[in-house]
């Protein structure tokens, strides 16, 4: 286990790499750069804020710079943001993104998981047609549409919560709502799905046919074993979440890292994209291995030696 | 009987005075907090490098120069005691150096004087190449600034040297010298710019580029800014020590909602005071009996146009341009497109400003019959004859409702083809500065209110803002005579002459002048509002501003 661990550890700085190549090839290869402004730049302040930022340089060396940058845990200066440190501003915009998408993560399981199960046990049911229904809209909905609803029935109409912001717990209410119901309805689903399939396996009739009660059945054998393809969804549904929402953010304007990210891209930030990028990668990776981790601690049957 | 008509005279009295009170007073009552909207996160808040209305908008608060604008934008002194002239001395006869005498009573909110060193110190700091101030090439005219801050890779000595040579000088505590290398009649605007605000060297030097972050923040204005999450709001109040009169509110909050609609439903939600309608709402706005009494509206100085490259086929013909300007109907555009905001434009500098004419551009106002005219004289007996016309324009906001109005109006009105190109934002924005395009929509905010920034900027042979490559020797001419000539009445009849040319060439599709359309709570009272202010309706009089409940 320790040496599977040591390992994709080693790959992760392989594709962190790989991530950062790409990256940097591909914003120097779009058109439009960060200077050029509906208002023109006169040259000589385009030359003097190139060379302020060493874009002055030939590529490879400003890629060169970057890395070595990196190698000292810097990722470099935010052109859009005065120059602010991007380890900084990602640091700032992390906890709220992060808690926004913990919350709604939690907020899915919590609907998903339980309105799956019922949906399974009872097969065919009205339960089952309303969780079907329910998952199925959810699922449609856009979350900015479901997002606007929320603000326009909660903020406006009944003057209940905040239209948006950050710092209280009235205002993470509707955006965690907004991004927890489609990951909740993909999650219903799954269970639904992962647990008919279970109910059919031969060890849950042998359980029955020994006569256990139904609720140890459920909670000892069911439960755990169709789990299984739902962390499977839920890892990369939680790396998502934590990476935050562009689209939420803006809407609810929380000051996140998912907006932040795409205003660098379209202020061709390339100081913000680059380091909000590998952050991302470094991210997603890491949960990736947080999954696989979980599927040894829920399936004893899965080794990784 | 005495006894029940005086009862009733007094209860009269009374019930008159609690209604008329209220909406006579207008005396600031309740919480003195206001809550507006920026765009979003401010780049840059320090004076000598931003660039953009946001900025602006929260430097204005905090920071001023030596001298500002009114609100009909005329000038007027701040941080200066005269308006320096020649009679006065302010103004050499040369025209080439000015001198002023600062109020000694101004001081920084932290109480220390603002002295003629803090302007010496901002206005050579905005030439440090290593600063990279967005704005500096407006101020090469000051003797010795376009070189220091071109010697971007000279050494530290060398840059040192340049430093020193730049013509701005202290010459005691309360008079600054600033010398020019041609006389320039607008440089006094330019001095009323933000730019030019002072900036304490003591606290640059101690904090480096967090010196923007409070409490470091530290201005001459009549605001103090106390906090700033970054990304989310600023917060700002009274400064006690300011030296004039002291601003009315006790607190301002800038919110950073970056979606139009989200900060509609804040408004509505009481969480700001004063916010813009969503792009084509309105109409719908100015029908509903809550928010209509709210509506504030105002003209603004800016102009939309779509620009042609002149040097391209079949924009090099002066006729199809021509038109092109008299075959479409802007008042059906501002009614279908722009909710019925704004005012259609004939001409290019806005109204609201020295050298707007009303008279110019009668040719273009919207008849089929003078645009098929216009188009026999440019060689196409029929529209059709046309080759196909490409548009292109960056894909935000209204910006497709735009482009596919002008596709319609230029089949049914002159049988023309246009084939709309929509593009990414920068990448847009890229082809028109490098002018790698052939039409495109684009508009121009005045920087200052003089027909210098509205004429040489953008049709000036060669000019930095000239994308249409429109070229006049005449043109250049009459604005280079312009440039230097310090008679103000002869100046402007040279603008005048150069801006008949340029119309007359139609470099440009004219389309509006944009006009302001915000929500104003009704307790906010006192706002000022011009045809340049900065995100904020009224932000250039902040202080002004009061909350009656």
């Amino acid at each position: 286990m320790t040496r599977y661990i040591i390992n994709r550890l080693l790959w992760l700085i392989v594709v962190l790499f790989v991530v950062s190549l790409i990256t940097f090839i591909l914003m120097h290869l779009v058109p439009g750069g960060p200077w050029d402004k509906e208002k023109t730049l006169a040259p000589q302040v385009v030359e003097a804020l190139n060379k302020k930022y060493g874009l002055d340089q030939p590529i490879i060396v400003q890629f060169g710079n970057y890395l070595g940058g990196i190698l000292h845990g810097d990722l470099g200066v935010s052109y859009s943001f005065q120059d602010r440190n991007v380890t900084d501003i990602i640091l700032q915009g992390l906890p709220k993104t992060a808690t926004l998408g913990v919350v709604a993560f939690i907020l899915a399981i919590l609907i998903g998981i339980p309105f799956g199960m019922a949906a399974a046990l009872k097969q065919n049911s009205w339960i089952d047609y309303l969780s079907v229904l329910f998952s199925t809209i959810f699922a449609s909905i856009p979350g900015f549409v479901l997002g606007i609803l929320l603000i326009i029935i909660l903020s406006v109409e009944l003057h209940w919560l905040p239209t948006g912001g950050w710092g209280s717990v009235q205002q993470i209410i509707m955006p965690a709502f907004a991004l927890a119901t489609l990951p909740a309805a993909f999650i219903a689903r799954m269970t639904r799905a992962s647990t008919l399939e279970v109910l059919r396996q031969d060890y849950v009739r042998t359980a029955q046919a020994m006569g256990l009660r139904q609720r140890v059945i459920l909670t000892r054998h069911v439960l755990r074993n169709s789990l299984i393809p739902v962390v499977t969804v839920a890892g990369p549904e939680l790396a998502a979440l934590i990476s935050g929402s562009f689209i939420i953010e803006n809407l609810f304007s929380i000051p996140g890292i998912g907006r932040m990210f795409v205003n660098g891209v379209f202020a061709r930030d390339y100081g913000l994209i680059m380091g909000s990028v590998l952050f991302y990668a470094f991210a997603v990776a890491l949960i990736n291995l947080v999954v696989d981790i979980m599927y040894a601690v829920i399936d004893p049957r899965i080794r990784f030696d | 009987m005495v006894k029940k008509i005086l009862t009733i005279f007094f209860a009269l009295v009374i019930i008159t005075s609690l209604i008329v009170m209220p909406a006579c007073s207008s005396a600031p009552s309740g919480p003195q907090n206001l809550t507006v909207n920026i765009a979003g996160e401010p780049s840059q808040i320090d004076p000598n490098r931003a660039s953009w209305s946001t900025e602006r908008t929260v430097i204005m608060q905090v920071f001023e120069g030596l001298l500002g604008f009114n609100q009909d934008l005329s000038l007027k002194t701040v941080g200066a005691t005269d308006m320096p002239t020649v009679g006065n001395g302010g103004i050499s006869a040369d025209g080439k150096t000015y001198t002023f005498k600062l109020r000694p009573e101004v001081t920084w909110s932290d109480g220390v004087k603002v002295t003629a060193h803090n302007y010496e110190y901002s206005i050579k700091r905005l030439f440090d190449p290593d600063l990279a101030a967005e704005y500096t090439s407006f101020y090469f005219n000051i003797v010795g600034g376009q070189a220091y801050y071109e010697a971007i890779s000279a050494t530290t000595a060398a840059k040192a040297q340049l430093h020193d040579a730049v013509g701005v000088k202290a010459l005691d505590d309360y008079t600054l010298e600033i010398k020019l290398i041609n006389a320039q009649p607008t440089f006094l605007q330019l001095m009323a710019l933000w730019p030019t605000y002072p900036i304490r060297e003591d606290i640059v030097t101690q904090y480096g580029a967090t010196w923007t972050e409070p409490p470091h923040y530290i201005g001459n204005g009549p605001f103090i800014m106390t906090e700033w999450v970054h990304s989310d709001h600023i917060t700002m109040i009274k400064n006690p020590n300011y030296w004039g009169d002291k601003a009315k509110l006790d607190k301002l909050v800038l919110n950073m909602t970056t979606d139009a609609n989200a900060l509609f439903a804040a408004y509505q939600n009481n969480e700001v005071d004063i916010s813009g309608v969503p792009a084509g709402t309105e109409k719908t706005v100015m029908a509903d009996t809550t928010l209509s009494p709210q509506i504030l509206r105002f003209a603004e100085l800016t102009t939309f146009a779509f620009q042609f490259n002149v040097t391209t086929a079949p924009f090099d013909n002066k006729n199809l341009r021509k038109a092109l300007n008299a075959g479409i109907d802007r008042d059906a555009f501002i009614n279908n497109v722009r909710g019925g905001v704004g005012q259609p434009a004939y001409s290019w500098i806005p109204p609201g400003m020295p050298g707007y004419d009303a008279n110019l551009g009668a040719d273009y106002h919207f008849d089929v019959t003078k645009a098929k005219a216009f188009l026999t004289a440019a060689g196409y007996s029929d529209g059709s004859k046309v080759p196909e016309l490409h548009l292109q324009y960056a894909d935000t906001g209204i910006n497709p409702t735009i482009a596919q109005f002008i596709q319609q109006q230029m089949k049914t009105n002159l049988n023309i083809s246009v084939v709309i190109e929509p593009m990414e934002r920068k990448a847009f924005t890229q082809a028109v500065n490098a002018e790698q395009y052939t039409w495109a929509w684009y508009g121009w905010g005045a920087d200052y209110p003089d027909p210098e920034d509205w004429l040489p900027q953008l049709f000036g042979t060669g000019a930095g803002n000239n994308h249409t490559n429109y070229s006049s020797a005449a043109f250049d001419s009459l604005c280079a005579q312009a440039a230097v000539e310090l008679d103000n009445a002869k100046r402007l009849d040279l603008y005048a002459q150069a801006q008949a040319m340029v119309v007359d060439d139609a470099p440009v599709l004219f389309m509006f002048y944009r006009e302001r359309f915000v929500l104003v709570k009704p307790h906010v009272q006192g706002l000022k509002h011009t045809g340049m202010d900065g995100d904020v309706p009224g932000d250039m009089f902040f202080a002004n501003v009061w909350i009656q409940n």
